[in-house]
Parts: C-alpha cells; structure tokens; sequence
C-alpha cells in the first residue's frame, strides 16, 4: 500500500523530477507547481498533474506559501514534498501544510523552529557532545566585542550571519583591520538577505574538508547515521564535486561521529532525513560542526548509490510514519564501493562563474553501468535566468574510488551540452588531476588551481574555435551529419525525381 | 593571411588569425598557437582525421557542430572576415587597438559614470553591465583621456562588443 495518493512537489528542475521518479515508483500521483518561466520545463511534463503557480521571479511563484497550498488544495494531495532549496527548510511552509491537512515530507514545523539558525544549532551540538568550533556563544553585538573574541581565538577567523545559508553571509577575516571594514557591511548585507542582522564569529579552520554525515530517523526515536559525504571540492563556498564516503577518513573516525550526532537528533526529535555539516582537519583530525541542514541534500545521489538506498522513498515512509527499516549495524555491513556527483551547472567557468542562460540546442546524456543522471532538462529545454544554475548531475559509481574516476572521466565526455555554458570542462580537468586521484585536496582547491586551469580551459576554447575556422574555411561544414530519416540514410533528401516514374508504374495508372 | 572573428553559439569572439600552407592551417589565437593539419576523411561517414600540434584527432560534423574526439562540442554562430591593415602586428589585430574597453559578457548597461573628454586612470570604473541579475564594473585598462562612448544607458551589449575608446 503506498503511504499517500498524491504528492505535490513543490519545487523545479532536476530535483523536482527525482523525487517524481520516487513517487511515481511507490505506486502514488505526482503534482507539479510551475512559474511563467517553467511552463514547458521537463518536471512540468514528467508529472501527473501540474498546477500555475505564479510569475517568473521566485517570490511569485517558488516561493509563495499561499500559491503552492492553493495549488495542493486544488489538487488534493495528500503529501507535499519541498525537495531543497526554496521553502525547504522554512517552518512556516511546513506549518501552512501541516495545517491544511496534508502531510510535510520533513521534518515538523515545531522541529524546524528549536533550530532556527545557525547559533541554535551550535548550542545543541555543545549539549550532545558534537564537536564544535571555538568562538562566540552568541550573537557578538558590537564590534570592540568581537575584537575581543578574536583576539582570544586567534586569527585567521570566520565572521557568519546567524540566520545566513547556501554559503551567503560567510567571511574570512585574517587581521583586526579587516574585521573593522568587514563587520558593518556584512551586517548591512545579512539584515537585507535573511532579514536579521545577528553576526557571530568561529576560528576559522585551516585548509579544511568540508564533510557531511547524513542523520536519519523516525517518529519513534531510532536513528542511524547514513556515514558521510564529502563536498571539499567547492567554488565560493558552493559545492561542485562530493563523493562517499570520504577519501580522507577512517572507519574509526567515522564510527566516532554517530553517537553524538543521534544524541543531536534525540534531544529535538528530530525524524526523516538531516544532514550535519561539518569541517574536518587534516592535521588535527578533528571534525567541527558546522549547522544541521534540515532537508533532502542536493548530493544525497552519493549516499544512495554506496549503500542502494533510495533515500526519497526513505523520507516519504518516514513521513508517513512507519518505523526506521535497519539498524546502524546492517546499514555498515551495506556500505560498498564509491560514488562522486558532479554538478552539472550552467555556468561559464571562464567568466567568474556566472550563470549562463539560454536554450538547450544541442543534448547527449551519458548511460552505461555505473553512470546514473539526474537531469531536469533535454535538447530544447530553456535555462531560465531566475533560479539556481543546476540543471542536472551526473552520479558515477565504482567498486572503489579508482574505478569511479573511470567512469567518471567517460560519462564526462559522453555527458554532451550545447547551448549553454557548462562547468563540464572543468570537471574534466579535475579528474585528470594527480592530486584529486589522490584525494589530496582542501575547500581552497578550486581558489588554488583555477589559475593553471582557467588557462587550460581558454586555450581550449581557442583550440576548438580555430578547429571550427578550419573546418569552415576548407567547405567542410556543409556535410549535414547523421542522418535521421530512411529518405536521406540511402543518399535521397527528396522524392521530387522520382516522383512521376513512382506514381506512373503503380498498378493504379497501368491498369485503369 | 586572414582575420576571422569566432562568435560561438554561447556567445564568446575569439578573433583568429589564419595562414594555410597546402594542407597546413596555422591559427593565432589570443593565448595559443595551433597547427591544423588535414588528413582527410575518416573510414565512417561524415568523418574527418586532423592533426592538431601533431596530434591526431576526429573530428565529425553534426549538423553545424564540431565533435571532437567525441568528447568536446563546439558550434561557431558566425565567423566573420575581419579587414586587416596593412603593418598591423599579428598581436594588434588579435587584441583589438590598446585603448578599446571590451564587455566581458553580455548584458544591459547600467550605469555611465564617464564623459566623453574625461580623464580616467588606469582601473577607474567606467560602466556597469548587468546580467542576470549581477552587476559587473568594467574598470580603465589604461589611463588616457576618454575618446568616444559608443553604449548609452540602458542597452543592451554583447559579449566583445566595444564599449569605450581610451586614448
């Protein structure tokens, strides 16, 4: 019996159709919300029953309470899954659902409010044991306060807005100086973006990994820790490449980390799916919690292909009620071989990273063992300029991590998009780095490399540009390519030829 | 001797310039130098066998994009003969004129903040293009005396697209 009938998802583009894919599976009805801009978008069409839900600019459409709950109400959905990013992780969406009669795929709003920023999650990492950074215990109110704290941790440190996420709001500062210059403009930049000014202040931790374990639980208070993932390879505090399980730990280190984050769980009651950011030292092999991100992880693909979990399907049952299918010790025994996810964004790596909008002229997906694709678009799919710049993620697996970069160096070149500007180029430079293979990387791996790489990716361009005058200028160009219909596979575009011999020798006009 | 402009499909110019020698194509570029050598066509259909720096390489042509290798993707939108003038260094014609501020990307002009006449150091913001959503400062990349503005406020621009002449 599946747990619901109908399931809206309240969100767009790739994950929009993975969780589809998921509710589809279970044998329920997917409900699609849409914007202006995404009326012919792929989740649009992949869905059910798909509802308007407003103008192009997300807090008309995406990020409307009131439309989505509309929307749901209309549909009569039983179940409303907020996928990541948008209302994912707002409190009082899942509240406007809960009180609508419809089951929040997520945690409670109740759950969601004991730790409403960063700071409350500190707090309860402090209780359960959770390691965390040295820093402030509050909100730091005045800048000769937070000089003060500095002073007595240390520079280089990080100055962060309390209520801040997706990697906005975080500086590193290395000198008193610069915390003077940083700390009014960041708290100007916080009241504006999340609408509350409170800053705090954490050592920063030098040359870290950034990992992450995923917390799983029911309504019951069982939980088990789904091991971890690492999202070191990032760009401006945005991950690009994350992997599991981490190249850079062992399975004691690990192993150390699950106690104190199911007691983190235990203490807000938290059940579904939660995921611990944490960094993590080389040198001192020590792991700092970081916040708790209360929903589906864009990269939970890299959890599921080494343990075959669907984690979706997980979270809807958990949702639904039913009671945590393993324990800590068969999930262990499951855990095998390596997956990395590459995030397939439209973006132009040569140009800072800015997005790249525009219509998908030209699209290959990759296939073949190992290789799995969560796309949200195809060929004539528009990149809309309103939203997050991910259109699609390539997972690859491997027995073991050697032979997942394999796969992964194929489908990179198997994985074929024109229209856009993709990071595609850059992933394949990075998987032919030496100290990748060796997993020999920190968060500053990108800032460190780019120089070198950003080079090689221009002369590459410039490579495939003067290879198109080539091409152009010795007539090599008006070859039509593979053909696709009968007619021009044996050499013929057009019947016009023949036409009059065809019609002439047919039993009709011989014969009267 | 023959200068070309590149207009990719995604919008990026590469100017380019291109000397054939038989079956030999040498290409400048602004960081690269290639030597494009035709081999003539593969063994399949719609095949072509290059040699780029002395290495050989596949190239197919699917209705108006290069495959390389069957890994690498690249469409040209237009390519463009370019005049040349006569005692023009290869790096003149390849750069553009020492004073001409280019946009590094397409997008909507914002904001002015010369006069024509003005004086401007090196690194001197100049105009604001926006794109999605993003303002970027385009800033003097010498310092002179601002000849012509060739964008009003409010327009649209192209990647490579003149901007502003400094002499």
């Amino acid at each position: 019996m599946p747990p619901f009938g109908k399931v809206l998802v309240a969100n767009r583009g790739e994950i929009a159709v993975r969780v589809m894919k998921a509710v589809k599976e279970m044998g329920m009805k997917a409900v699609a919300v849409y914007s202006e801009a995404d009326k012919y978008a792929l989740h649009v069409r992949y869905a059910d029953e798909a509802y308007y839900i407003g103008a192009s600019p997300a807090l008309e459409s995406y990020l409307n309470i009131s439309h989505i709950i509309d929307a749901a109400e209309k549909a009569h959905a039983d179940a409303v899954h907020p996928g990541y990013g948008f209302l994912s992780e707002n409190a009082d969406f899942a509240e406007a659902v809960e009180k609508a009669g419809m089951t929040y795929i997520g945690p409670s709003a109740e759950v969601m409010r004991k730790i409403k920023d960063k700071l409350d999650g500190k707090r309860y990492a402090q209780l359960s044991g959770v390691p965390i950074a040295p820093g402030s215990d509050g909100p730091v109110g005045t800048i000769d306060e937070a000089l003060k704290i500095a002073e007595k941790i240390g520079y280089p440190i990080m100055v962060k807005a309390a209520s801040g996420g997706g990697g906005v709001g975080i500086t590193k500062v290395d000198t008193p100086d610069q915390l003077i210059d940083v700390w009014e403009r960041n708290k100007r930049m916080a009241l504006q973006a999340f609408g509350k000014s409170d800053l705090y202040i954490e050592k920063a931790a030098v040359n870290p990994r950034h990992i992450e374990f995923q917390l799983i639980g029911d309504k019951y208070g069982s939980y088990v820790v789904a091991w971890e993932r690492e999202c070191t390879i990032q760009r401006r505090n945005q991950k690009l490449i994350e992997e599991a399980p981490s190249p850079a730990i062992t399975m004691e280190e690990r192993s150390r980390m699950f106690e104190p984050i199911m007691k983190f769980g235990k203490l807000i009651d938290y059940f579904t799916l939660g995921t611990f950011e944490t960094v993590f030292s080389d040198t001192s092999r020590e792991f700092y919690f970081l916040e708790l991100n209360k929903r589906l992880q864009v990269e939970h693909p890299v959890t599921e292909m080494i343990f075959r979990l669907d984690l979706v399907k997980l979270q809807i049952r958990l949702a639904a009620g039913e009671h945590l299918p393993f324990t800590q010790e068969e999930l262990n025994r499951r855990a095998k071989g390596s997956a990395i996810e590459f995030r397939i964004n439209s973006e132009d790596p040569l140009n800072n990273f800015t997005g790249s909008s525009g219509f998908i002229t030209y699209y290959r997906e990759p296939t073949g063992p190992g290789v799995r694709v969560d796309s949200g678009v195809e060929a004539g799919s528009w990149v809309p300029p309103f939203y997050d710049s991910l259109i699609s993620k390539l997972i690859v697996y491997g027995e073991d991590r050697q032979t997942a970069v394999t796969t992964a160096m194929r489908a990179l070149d198997d994985y074929k998009i024109g229209g856009v500007k993709t990071t595609i180029p850059l992933y394949k430079l990075i998987m032919r780095d030496p100290d990748f293979m060796e997993g020999k990387f920190s968060t500053a791996y990108i800032s460190q490399k780019f120089d070198s790489m950003k080079e090689a990716l221009k002369k590459r361009e410039e490579m495939l540009a003067s290879l198109a005058t080539v091409v152009h200028a010795r007539g090599l160009m008006r070859k039509k390519g593979i053909p696709s219909t009968p007619q021009e596979r044996q050499g013929r575009s057009s019947n016009w030829k023949n036409y009059g011999i065809v019609l002439q020798s047919s039993p009709r006009v011989m014969w009267g | 001797m023959k200068l070309y402009r590149v207009h990719s499909e995604t919008g990026d110019p590469f100017v380019i310039v291109h000397d054939q020698k038989g079956n030999k194509d040498i290409l400048k570029t602004e960081n690269a130098e290639f030597e494009i050598e035709y081999l003539g066509q593969g063994w399949r259909e719609g095949e072509y066998l290059v040699k780029i720096n002395g290495e050989e390489h596949r190239v197919y042509v699917d209705n108006g994009w290069i495959v390389l290798d069957n890994a690498e993707l690249f469409r040209a939108e237009r390519i463009t003969e370019l005049p040349t003038q006569e005692g023009q260094s290869i790096e003149e014609m390849i750069r553009g004129k020492e004073g001409e501020v280019i946009s590094p990307l397409q997008g909507r002009v914002v904001q002015i903040r010369v006069k024509e006449g003005d004086a401007v150091n090196k690194g001197q913001p100049l105009l604001s293009v926006e794109a999605m959503k993003s303002e970027t400062i385009i800033s003097a990349p010498i310092s002179g005396i601002v000849e012509k503005i060739l964008v009003k406020q409010g327009q649209g621009v192209k990647k490579g697209d003149v901007l502003i002449v400094i002499k």
